[in-house]
């Protein structure tokens, strides 16, 4: 372990020394609607062989779990980098009450690090979706330049509309902090594990990043991967609906 | 008022707070009946050491029917059983090859999955010929009329 640090009731551990490059990116990845993150990032970590450089945890906010991975122990909270890109990744979901704290934690982080610009990715519940067959992704993002990326991509702007969860806090959170972020959400299931909407999700993202990401696999492997997300799906829908996800299908009265 | 329409009164009262009490044990009975099932589920693991998976099914009610969406990935999609008796729903479906627990995990032992399988239950007791069925990348819709009474 090469450092650990507190913050508020998280604690943060780094097991070696890094150092990002600029322009440096975060990714955050939390369970939400149809695992799209956390299969994203998963698939991510993958391909781009990033290293786990660190994690955190919170006697408080999270049940006593603790993650083995290739033998070694791990925290539930995870940590991977490679030269410019930090990915924030948990197949956990805090309790409610634990968001905006752990936003502020992430982001005091992400200042720390050098981090320029914040990327969430998740998914947009449609009710539809088993007729689907072509996805439409949208963005939110509080940087000017990013959104002629994101139109080229075919990405929509997110017009209107309600977002709850761990990506509404952050998203917040980031305004407040004046830290470049952008949300990117295809649609897809809300309670069923989605791969495909991740895929789509990581088409956009990487023209963000400028990097190349092949997303065959987890097109191919797509049944696979639902296969192996459902205790992680199961697990989360009861706090989704705790959080009162439902208000994502409404529209606002006053845009 | 007469001293029998006094008490006639009193007893409606009474009768009144009576029947409020009923109502309110009925409800909490439901909601901590409800919370009982959340718990039961959440804690019932999506596979069983007699080599099924149950699969994640989300149900929607949508007025005058029910709809199912069952997900059943790598499951041979020729070999969907799905029988109904009352008001339940029996779902068998092979897998198109076996998997191990130890292939996802470092545990597990030699448990074998082979199918999924799983019983849901309904509020209400189901036609089969008010059923029609989807297939579609390996999920399924089940669309149940609700009978007219209901």
């Amino acid at each position: 372990m090469f450092r650990e640090v507190d913050f508020g009731e998280f604690k943060l551990t780094e097991y070696e020394y890094f150092r990002m490059k600029e322009p440096a990116y975060a990714l955050l990845a939390m369970p939400d609607t149809g695992l799209v993150g956390v299969i994203g990032a998963s698939h991510l970590i993958k391909v781009l062989n990033l290293k786990e450089v660190g994690g955190m945890d919170s006697y408080i906010y999270l049940p006593p779990i603790t993650v083995i991975s290739k033998k070694e122990i791990r925290l539930p909270i995870r940590i991977f980098a490679s030269d410019n890109l930090l990915v924030v990744y948990s197949e956990f979901m805090p309790p409610p009450q634990a968001f905006p704290t752990l936003s502020r934690v992430l982001l005091d982080y992400f200042e720390r690090k050098g981090i320029s610009h914040v990327l969430m990715a998740s998914g947009l519940a449609v009710q539809n979706r088993f007729e689907l067959d072509q996805l439409k992704t949208y963005y939110i993002t509080t940087k000017p330049e990013v959104e002629k990326i994101l139109k080229d991509t075919g990405a929509q702007p997110f017009e209107n509309g309600f977002l709850v969860g761990p990506y509404a806090l952050m998203l917040k959170e980031a305004l407040r902090a004046e830290m470049p972020v952008t949300l990117v959400m295809t649609e897809s299931f809300l309670e069923f594990p989605d791969p495909e909407a991740s895929a789509k999700n990581l088409e956009v993202l990487s023209k963000v990043i400028g990097i190349t990401v092949d997303v065959k696999e987890l097109i191919e492997k797509a049944e696979a991967i639902r296969m192996r997300a459902r205790d992680t799906m199961k697990a989360v829908m009861p706090n989704l609906t705790r959080m009162r996800k439902e208000y994502e299908y409404s529209m606002p009265l006053n845009i | 008022m007469s001293t029998n329409d006094e008490f006639e009164k009193f007893w409606q009262k009474i009768r009144e707070i009576e029947r409020k009490m009923l109502e309110s044990l009925r409800e909490e009975e439901e909601r901590v009946l409800k919370e009982l099932e959340e718990v039961r589920k959440a804690l019932t693991p999506s596979w069983s050491y007699e080599g099924y998976l149950r699969p994640l099914y989300t149900i929607r009610d949508l007025g005058d029917e029910y709809v199912l969406y069952i997900d059943l990935p790598n499951a041979d999609q020729g070999s969907v059983d799905i029988k109904f008796k009352d008001n339940t729903i029996l779902i068998r479906a092979k897998l198109k090859m076996q998997h191990r627990f130890s292939e996802w995990s470092g545990q597990g032992g030699e448990t074998v999955f082979t199918e999924y399988r799983d019983v849901i239950t309904l509020p209400f007791n189901i036609d089969p010929s008010c059923v029609s069925l989807r297939q579609r990348k390996g999920m399924i819709e089940l669309r149940i009329k609700k009978p007219k009474q209901h």
